[in-house]
């Protein structure tokens, strides 16, 4: 139970918060690409 | 170990900032999100240590597909290779890497019922360092990793904030919700409160 609970809060809750941030794109495959859109 | 596998997770987007949040917490766990079903079938299961104390820990458990080391390379494979169509080699390696660190995480802490192969095919020793058998230090060292994880998540969400902008409550909000969800989880294992 306590997996099912930890599952449901860290993958839906803490992810909807988290996918708020201004990360970078997921899509970028390269370091230097996301440091460039974190300076941009 | 539960809360761990969280906890490394967090730490892992402090270094993957590209990686989402819920997929690394997915990959953290999909190992065992495998096993229920086959859990479920009978086609893996749990048998309680004789003499052992309790629920954490005390479980031998065979997750002979699952948790075999081919079989979570396998697992690994999978999961990146789905999230390199969504995101990209680079995205897909981080995933598939966590994927596997469930593996190596649950080396320290099982008891010695962690095969190389599939079905134990070869009867080959079974792997765990067994942790679990001192409960208490596997409890400190999942809190540790669930502190450390949920610091260097925090830690990099302000940071991603102060150059991106965005909200500062939510980084804070975000941290604090790991650390208490990873907490909660943690307490829950270990005092096997609601099953």
């Amino acid at each position: 139970m306590a997996f099912i609970l930890g599952t449901i809060l860290f993958v839906v809750v803490a992810g909807w918060v988290d996918a708020g941030l201004p990360w970078p794109d997921p899509k970028s495959d390269s370091i230097d690409e996301n440091m460039r859109e974190n300076r941009s | 170990m539960i809360a761990g596998h969280f906890g490394f997770a967090a730490a892992v987007k402090s270094r993957a900032h590209q990686v989402p949040l819920w997929a690394l917490m997915l990959a953290t766990v999909w190992l065992d999100i495998v096993f229920v079903p086959l859990f479920l079938t009978g086609i893996e299961r749990i048998e309680q240590v004789p003499g052992a104390q309790g629920t954490y820990g005390a479980g031998l458990i065979f997750a002979d597909y699952t948790h075999s080391l081919l079989g979570a390379l396998v697992l690994a494979v999978l999961f990146g290779t789905v999230a390199a169509f969504a995101w990209g080699r680079r995205t897909a390696i981080v995933l598939g890497a966590v994927v596997f660190s469930h593996w190596l995480l649950d080396l320290v802490v099982h008891r010695a019922d962690m095969p190389l192969l599939p079905a134990n095919v070869g009867h080959f020793p079974r792997f765990g360092f067994g942790l679990w058998r001192v409960p208490t230090a596997a409890m400190v060292v999942e809190f540790f990793i669930v502190l450390v994880g949920s610091y260097l998540y925090w830690r990099a969400a302000r940071q991603t904030v102060a150059v991106g902008g965005g909200s500062l409550r939510r980084a804070n909000l975000a941290g604090a919700l790991i650390l208490l969800f990873g907490f909660t989880v943690l307490v829950l294992d270990v005092t096997g409160a609601m099953g």
